[in-house]
């Protein structure tokens, strides 16, 4: 699709501008032409979602910044494989997710809270340690997760895919997200004794 | 009353996960300054693969040349005058000749 489009748009759009396209016409650019410039805009538009969701994957926003470049690098060779046919932001997620999982200096950055909540609650039950001050809601929410359930429950709720997005996007079905998420609100509740819903 | 209290938990979810946008910061010209870099080295690679490949070969092919050159006194001087037939096979080293170059173009149109 982005190669179809790009063999229409490549006869006359040398002259659009760059900042008011669409991100397929954009794609198309950096397909048919090796536009630069096109895609130093999506890097421009796109890099704050990309980073976001990054940040809370790894828990550590050096890595997370690395990451996302390398994603962004990908991005730029894998360009041609983008169909059209979902968002590009959830096309750009699903090869930032993939370079994640590739990634070899993963973050351990979540079992390190793990041990600080664990080691917050036998100190004294107390929520108001020093340790667990330094700790967001979230930190804590997310370090009770696998891996594959955090990776899901951010795609959801904080990049704000829907259930069929997120599917391309960790490559499972439909209703294995479902069971994901459900799984692991579940799970935040158990660990959290969490009645009626009372989150942060 | 469990769709309003799954969307109220979503929203408290939503809001929890919500986060101020990351200032650019110089992110994007890293970025392009890689992809151009990339673009750069794939450009010069076959030329630059080429110039150090030739460099590589020069001596030993220096060396064949010279060799070869002196594998030629031994050459007799009737040699010139050999025809096709006094080589073994040539027919079947023709017919292989002629084979391969079929192939190779019906594997260019299949790939066209």
């Amino acid at each position: 699709m982005a190669i179809r489009h790009a063999k229409r748009l490549s006869i006359g759009t040398d002259t659009t501008s760059v900042q008011g396209s669409e991100d397929i016409e954009l794609v198309s650019r950096v397909v048919a032409q090796q536009d630069t410039a096109a895609y130093g805009e999506l890097v421009r538009r796109h890099q704050s979602q990309i980073r976001n969701f990054l940040r809370k994957l790894c828990r550590d926003n050096e890595l997370a910044d690395d990451l996302a470049q390398e994603c962004f690098i990908h991005a730029w060779e894998k360009l041609h494989t983008y169909s059209g046919s979902g968002s590009f932001i959830g096309w750009m997620l699903k090869v930032a997710y993939t370079t994640f999982l590739q990634s070899k200096r993963k973050s351990s950055r979540y079992d390190q809270v793990l041990e600080k909540v664990g080691h917050a609650a036998e100190v004294g039950g107390s929520t108001h340690t020093q340790e667990s001050v330094e700790l967001s809601d979230l930190d804590k929410f997310l370090a009770v997760l696998t891996e594959e359930e955090r990776g899901v429950l951010i795609l959801s709720y904080a990049c704000g895919l829907s259930h069929r997005e997120i599917g391309d996007a960790a490559e499972l079905p439909v209703g294995t997200v479902k069971s994901i998420i459900f799984r692991s609100k579940e799970r935040i509740r158990e660990s959290f004794e969490i009645e009626d819903h009372q989150y942060g | 009353m469990v769709d309003r209290r799954k969307d109220r938990e979503d929203k408290m979810l939503e809001a929890l996960f919500r986060s101020d946008p990351v200032p650019d910061n110089g992110f994007s010209a890293r970025v392009m300054t890689r992809v151009n870099r990339r673009i750069w080295v794939r450009r010069l690679a076959l030329p630059a693969a080429f110039v150090v490949g030739g460099i590589i070969a020069m001596k030993p092919l220096s060396q064949l040349a010279v060799t070869f050159s002196k594998f030629l006194v031994f050459v007799p001087s009737n040699f010139g005058g050999l025809t096709l037939e006094s080589i073994p096979q040539a027919s079947t080293i023709v017919l292989g000749g002629l084979l391969l170059a079929a192939m190779m173009m019906i594997t260019k149109m299949l790939e066209e």
